[in-house]
């Protein structure tokens, strides 16, 4: 941007004089007070430079202490100044101003050269027109960059002119009663007016140029309030001739944020003026460009003669519309109408494109010609600006483009095409000053797009689709959108700063080219035509301005690449390497050796050896230049790496290192290492393992190969040495060299020789002998070493690393490198060279064939397990362990036996060894140390409760060999230990011994119920059985098990709840010859057993336990006979829960009887329900009489029935017949529902209900109730015959 | 007339960011160039994915343009990279052909890897299981590089065709 004039570049805006804020000067005393500053411009001679002239004091700087006023100078000059800052990029519409102190006589340049008062006015033109022969332009310029400068610090749009209003200084001594101070009235009156002629002065020569003047008066904050300041305001306007609107101020000094305030707010109210100046210039070169247009002819065209001297020849007309274009382009500017100025801006430079067209309008290396160049590239600098301000960056590029190209083909026509300096220069400046404006753009507010593809083939489609819709509109609106979605144009996706410093940098170095040649040209002599600016050219430091433009890139590049902060990016290191080459060529070789430095790193990381390549030759260069000895070294070793294309060098890596091995000597005597472990290596290598595991002390087959590069020639390095290292801290086996008596003669090209090299056994134990082999490497050549490894321990053996070493001439150069490593980023196939003549190899087909696993022999050991499947539930059952040691060694044996969690509900299990006991897992029993085939058994005991089912047990035998545990530290791995697991799955199959069936029945007790209300029931011991119920167990023990079981006793146990207990049992009566008894399979056994239970009640709860449980006690009788150990069953008494009643008679009658002796016969009428009472009547059935004389009620009434209440009926019965004779049947109703009915409550009753429920009479004799059903909601009564008395006679 | 897609270079990369095979069709240029252009454009791939997420598309557009090509990547569902290096001329590069010829490109680089005696030739240490497909650009295997050689050679007549139509 340097190289252009900066007016033709900067952005302009409107321009703002401000005048009365000079600097205060230190206060001179000489200053007469009494000097009127009126008659200062009349004096001052006619000077159109106006830039800084010496301040002078103001008028009533001295009629006051100026403390305040001098703070609010300051303040205002920096407020006024910090609006604006010339920049070539500043998009901001802020309505500010460029703001210019000036003196406040200053003059403006002159419209013309003749005075107004001249005759000739009328036909003169201003001074900077090429029709004035005294201007620059004279006779044909365009425009100068001094026209700019007229606008921008010569002329402003508006004036501001800051005074200081007259203040009568404040007496002590005045009344206020006192009348109108007449003195300080005339006082004011004469100052305003010295005032206002001063401001009309000035408003005189700004009228004359349209200038909009604005006259701020500082006064004082008392001054503000001040009753007479409107009409001393009012009066200084009219004298002064102001106009009425935003041309008078008054400001009192006030805070910095009050000022910002008023600076904004001058600056709205002067903005429109402002616009309206810049209108004006605009409509006045309007004028003259459409005059000129019509009458083009009017102007004097030159004579031919004059044309072919090309002197002297006046401005064509497509000059002058460039001028008026380029003049109404800046007014616009100035205004901030973008858009006007872009179409200006085209217009001007597509006009001066014409021009440059013909050779004859602009004749080229002329100096016009030069001009209007710089003035057609500022005005594609001010396109693309304004392009980019909008946000159009492929318009901006694409006009960018197109300039480049149409110049670079104009070029071509001025003889200064590609293949000059010249030509690269102006490219690259070019893409400099892009790069420059968008770096400043993007300071600002110039955002780089991103190019992601934003749409995926399915917005595309979707664009496709929106397109049909009918509306144009939209349509419209979508073709655009849908064409940026098809794709963009490259050339004109805008990318940040650093491509385009990059591309400059390019160029330049181009033109470095070419300016080389073309100073070769010159020394050999030749007649060239060489361009007048070659001499200029030679003064130029190319390679400065190539490393500046690209250390800008750089940074630029590595600021918008994130990526690039963390590490370093790949897009830097290119340009690094262009900066490191640019230092090379420029000799700073020390600098580019640092660079190399830095980007080989990453070139190595990558593995992108075709740029490391060219990368590390240009190194080695650099460090040959400085003589670094060692680091050469090291870069023709790494080269060595490499293959070179160009077969014809392939030898001259080597002949370089052993031409600097040979001529030198090294600064130490230690070896130089050269480490690969980045790089490439020179040889491609190979470990393979014959096979993959081996047992300790077994020894693995292996083979090492090394195959020298085709490309690269390392027949003739003086190797001396090989090392490979097979084991940590142990001495490697060393290959010297020896040179084989049968040379290979054979050229290379046949067949690749084979060497093969013994190595023998190698082993920690054993110390490393040293082997000799020929260690020249002819093309292709191929070393093989093999050898047999072994270990004593279990471990991976694989070959550490490869140390090659060069000696030559006190030169000890050590090369370690990897034993599995290949030139061209793949390892190579493993192969196994089984015949040397003819060479023969076998592929390995195995998965890290480079390492060999060794391993520990396995341990023989047998593991048995003995038992009597199947379990029984409560039994403790014995499981034999047996561990028998097979091998020879001694072992160490440890056994863990897991039970596993079952899945069974109600399953508990437990395992027990010895002493220890678990319900999961026992740990390392141990079983001692077993010599070669000795046996151990140990037991272990299952008990299994709950249910059957199958339990698992899992059984792992650890043995350890004792030997290799001596010598060896405890907290070792489990390698090294020698230990080996073996795991043994038991599925223990159980079941039940014996089985417990149970039946229960209810039935009603017939004791006499006490009274509701006796004492005694309260008592806390009172067992109320009378509302009870009775339950009938019996139970059945089966023996349900596969084996005889020996039953040594059967026991119900007494547990007597709150809800029941057990009145007798069967098992209290059986005699003691009963147990202990043998069962066989299928055999039962049973039991009986009475249990009262209270009636249901808020304390009584039947569900939670039961009143008893039978205890069996057994043994399981061995297949051998004997007995097993005493096992206990417990069956609980089931849960017993009678079934409720409500209303119930009991009959109750003896089951025999005698002839024509009398019985009775009792009916028991029970209310069981707990809080209602009863209304029951009782009915004999008449016709039933035939066997019985009857005495007692026929049918009435029984009395109310409380809850828990009874009444007992007595009939007294002579049997009249013998037999089986039926009881009268007996009818008993509950009337509740009767009652209802006839009370009138009808609906729903039947007619049978309307007499009365019946109540169920239950015969004593066979009151029995059995539950069953699931939920034991089904009651299952006792079904007899008719009920029946046995006469007897 | 419709804007010719000339292929100045094609550069598949693997992975792990080695270069797998990299072929220049324009003998003016020195082919280290494109190798430098693979090379870095890698830069702005792994700032596109990494930015895309998880949804990143296979196709990721212009990735620059320096001195004469404009260089568009693609990246497979198995991360290798292709790098496309068009000649730069002032028209508007369609996205659908570029991804076109990508997608020519990836089927090509498919059915070069599927070639079962490349396992042959690899390293048994499956510890870098790249290797066949680093393999697949070595001279070695002439196909693939006749294939990517087709594949530019269409390009640059498919549209001289229709210019010609």
């Amino acid at each position: 941007m340097n190289s252009y004039p900066p007016e033709l570049l900067a952005q302009l805006a409107p321009v703002m004089f401000v005048a009365g804020l000079d600097a205060p000067v230190a206060p001179s005393p000489s200053s007469a007070p009494s000097t009127t500053p009126l008659s200062l411009p009349s004096t001052s001679p006619p000077s159109a430079s106006v830039s800084v002239s010496p301040p002078i004091s103001t008028a009533g700087a001295q009629a006051k202490p100026t403390d305040a006023f001098t703070l609010l100078t300051l303040r205002l000059r920096e407020a006024l100044l910090s609006q604006r800052k010339p920049a070539i990029w500043n998009p901001e519409k802020s309505k500010s101003f460029q703001v210019i102190l000036v003196d406040r006589e200053v003059r403006f340049p002159p419209r013309k050269l003749v005075p107004p008062e001249d005759p000739a006015y009328g036909s003169a033109h201003s001074p900077l027109s090429p029709l004035t022969p005294t201007s620059p332009l004279h006779p044909d310029g365009l425009i100068a960059p001094i026209w700019i400068r007229k606008h921008t610090t010569l002329l402003p749009s508006v004036f501001v002119l800051f005074m200081k209003i007259f203040e009568y200084p404040p007496s002590s001594t005045r009344n206020p009663l006192d009348g109108p101070d007449t003195e300080r009235e005339m006082e004011e009156r004469k100052r305003d007016s010295e005032l206002a002629a001063d401001v009309a002065l000035r408003k005189k020569s700004t009228n004359e140029r349209g200038i909009k003047l604005t006259v701020v008066l500082m006064a004082s904050r008392k001054m503000l309030d001040d009753p007479t300041l409107d009409a001393r305001l009012t009066y200084i306007r009219r004298q002064s001739g102001l106009d009425s609107r935003a041309a008078l101020f008054v400001l009192s000094p006030v805070s910095q944020a009050e000022l910002g305030d008023f600076v904004k707010s001058l600056q709205q109210a002067l903005y429109e003026p402002a616009l309206e100046y810049y209108t004006a210039h605009s409509k006045r070169v309007r004028r003259k460009r459409n005059r000129h247009s019509q009458a083009a002819s009017t102007y004097p065209t030159p004579p031919a003669t004059l044309t072919s001297l090309n002197i002297a020849r006046p401005l064509r007309p497509e000059g002058w519309t460039v001028r008026y274009e380029y003049k109404m382009a800046c007014f616009a500017e100035f205004r901030g109408e973008d858009e006007v100025a872009l179409k200006h801006y085209q217009d001007a430079y597509g006009q001066l494109i014409i021009m440059f067209g013909s050779t004859a309008i602009l004749p080229p290396r002329t100096k016009r010609w030069a001009e209007a160049k710089v003035l057609a590239d500022c005005m594609n600098v001010k396109v693309i600006k304004l392009y980019l301000y909008n946000n159009e960056h492929a318009l901006a590029l694409s006009h960018h483009n197109t300039h480049m190209r149409k110049f670079g083909d104009f070029s071509r026509g001025w003889g200064i095409g590609e293949e000059t300096f010249e030509y690269w220069s102006w490219m690259a400046r070019q893409q400099r000053i892009l790069a420059e404006l968008l770096e400043q753009g993007t300071r600002s507010t110039l955002v780089i797009p991103k190019h992601q593809p934003a749409a995926s083939a399915s917005n595309i489609n979707l664009a496709a689709s929106q397109q049909l819709l009918p509306s144009q509109r939209v349509a419209a609106g979508m073709e655009l959108e849908s064409l940026r979605s098809l794709g963009i144009n490259p050339s004109q996706a805008l990318q940040h700063p650093g491509f385009y410093y990059y591309m400059a940098a390019r160029c330049t170095e181009i033109r470095r080219e070419r300016f080389l040649a073309a100073l070769e040209l010159e020394h050999s002599q030749q007649p060239v035509a060489l361009s007048p600016g070659f001499t200029n050219e030679k003064k130029v430091e190319h390679l400065n301005i190539i490393l500046e433009l690209y250390t800008k890139s750089y940074e630029l590049f590595k600021k918008y690449n994130p990526a690039a902060s963390q590490n370093q990016g790949r897009l830097t290191l290119w340009i690094a390497y262009r900066i490191a080459q640019t230092y090379y060529d420029s000799g700073k070789f020390d600098m580019a050796v640092r660079f190399f430095e830095r980007i080989a790193k990453t070139y190595r990381r990558e593995k992108w050896d075709s740029m490391l390549r060219p990368l590390l030759s240009t190194w080695y260069a650099c460090a040959q230049q400085l003589g670094d000895v060692e680091l050469s070294i090291r870069l023709l070793v790494e080269m060595l790496g490499h293959d070179i294309p160009e077969p014809e060098e392939a030898g001259s890596l080597e002949e370089d290192l052993l031409a600097v091995l040979k001529s030198t000597v090294p600064s130490t005597d230690e070896p130089l290492v050269v480490d690969f472990s980045e790089s490439q290596p020179i040889f491609d290598s190979y470990v393979a393992f014959w096979s993959s595991e081996v047992k300790v002390n077994e020894p693995a087959a292996f083979q090492l190969c090394l195959t020298a590069p085709a490309s690269v020639i390392i027949s003739s390095i003086p190797f001396s040495s090989l090392q490979i290292h097979f084991f940590d801290d142990e001495e490697p086996v060393v290959i010297h060299h020896a040179p084989s008596e049968a040379e290979p003669s054979t050229s290379a090209s046949t067949s690749p020789s084979i060497q093969r090299v013994d190595l023998g056994t190698i082993s920690t134990a054993v110390e490393p002998q040293e082997v000799q082999a020929n260690l020249r490497w002819q093309p292709r050549s191929i070393v093989v070493f093999t050898g047999m490894m072994t270990s004593d321990v279990p471990a991976v053996l694989r070959v550490k690393k490869l140390v090659l070493t060069i000696e030559e001439n006190a030169w000890k150069i050590e090369i370690p490198f990897d034993a599995c490593g290949a030139r061209q980023g793949s390892a190579p196939t493993a192969r196994w060279l089984s015949s040397l003549d003819p060479p023969r190899f076998i592929p390995i087909k195995r998965e890290d064939c480079s390492s060999v696993l060794v391993k520990h022999r396995p341990h023989n050991v047998s593991v048995s397990l003995n038992h009597q499947s199947p379990a029984y539930l409560d039994e403790d059952y014995p499981i034999d362990i047996e561990v028998t040691n097979l091998d020879t060694r001694e072992l160490d044996v440890v056994v863990d036996v897991l039970l596993q969690p079952t899945e069974i509900d109600y399953a508990i299990n437990s395992i027990r060894i010895g002493e220890e006991r678990s319900s999961g897992l026992i740990k390392d029993v141990d079983f001692g140390v077993l010599a070669s085939g000795a046996t151990v058994v140990k037991t272990l005991h299952l008990i299994n409760t709950g249910a059957p089912g199958d339990r698992l047990i899992d059984i792992s035998v650890r043995s350890r060999s004792v030997s290799v545990s001596e010598n060896v530290d405890e907290d070792e791995d489990e390698d090294i230990l020698d230990i080996m697991e073996s795991l043994q799955a038991l599925v223990v199959p159980t079941v039940e011994a014996i089985k417990a069936i149970y039946e229960v029945a209810y039935r009603h007790n017939l004791k006499q119920w006490v009274g509701l209300a006796d004492l005694q029931t309260f008592e806390p011991g009172y067992w109320d059985e009378g509302r009870g119920a009775e339950a009938l167990v019996s139970v059945k023990i089966q023996c349900t098990g596969p084996r005889r079981l020996y039953i040594e006793s059967m026991v119900l146990e007494h547990e007597n709840t709150p809800s029941s207990r057990i009145l007798d049992s069967s098992t209290d009566t059986d005699g003691d010859d009963v147990y202990p008894v043998e069962y066989f399979p299928g055999d039962e056994l049973g039991a009986f057993s009475c249990v009262s239970i209270l009636a249901e009640g808020e304390e009584v709860d039947h569900s939670t336990s039961t009143p008893g449980r039978y205890i069996v006690k057994w043994r399981r009788i061995l297949k051998e006979g004997g007995h097993g150990p005493l096992s206990t069953s417990i069956f609980p008494l089931p849960q017993l829960r009678p079934p409720n009643d409500d209303l119930v008679a009991l009959l109750n009658v003896p089951p025999t009887a005698t002839l024509h002796s009398p019985i009775s016969l009792d009916l028991i009428i029970r209310n069981y329900h707990s809080s209602r009472s009863a209304n029951v009547t009782v009915q004999l059935e008449p016709d039933t009489f035939d066997g019985f004389v009857v005495a007692g009620l026929r049918s009435g009434r029984v009395p109310v029935l409380m809850p828990g209440g009874e009444e007992k009926l007595t009939w007294k019965l002579i049997p009249i017949e013998c037999g089986y004779v039926r009881i009268p049947r007996l009818k008993v109703l509950d009337r509740r529902k009767a009652v209802a009915a006839a009370q009138g409550a009808t609906e729903g009753v039947t007619g049978a209900e309307a007499i009365g429920e019946l109540v169920k009479v239950v015969d004593v004799r066979r009151d029995e109730r059995r539950i069953s059903g699931k939920e034991g909601d089904e009651i299952l009564e006792s079904q007899g015959g008719p009920d029946t008395i046995l006469v007897l006679p | 007339m419709p804007p010719s897609l000339r292929l100045n270079a094609v550069a598949f990369i693997s992975p792990q960011n080695h270069p797998i095979l990299i072929r220049t069709f324009s003998p003016q240029d020195d082919p280290i160039k494109y190798h430098y252009i693979a090379h870095t454009s890698l830069d702005v791939i792994e700032e596109r994915v990494t930015s895309a997420g998880k949804s990143v598309e296979c196709y990721l557009g212009l990735l620059y343009s320096m001195e004469d090509v404009a260089i568009y990547g693609y990246i497979t569902p198995l991360r290798v990279k292709i790098v496309l290096a068009l000649a730069l001329s002032d028209a508007v590069v369609k996205d659908v052909e570029v991804t076109m010829i990508f997608k020519a490109l990836h089927m090509a680089y498919y059915s070069a890897i599927c070639n079962p005696f490349l396992k042959l030739e690899a390293a048994n240490d499956t510890s870098s299981d790249i290797s066949p497909f680093l393999l697949v650009g070595s001279p070695k295997w002439r196909k693939f590089r006749q294939r990517v050689d087709e594949i530019s050679r269409v390009a640059g007549n498919a549209t001289a065709t229709t210019s010609a139509t």
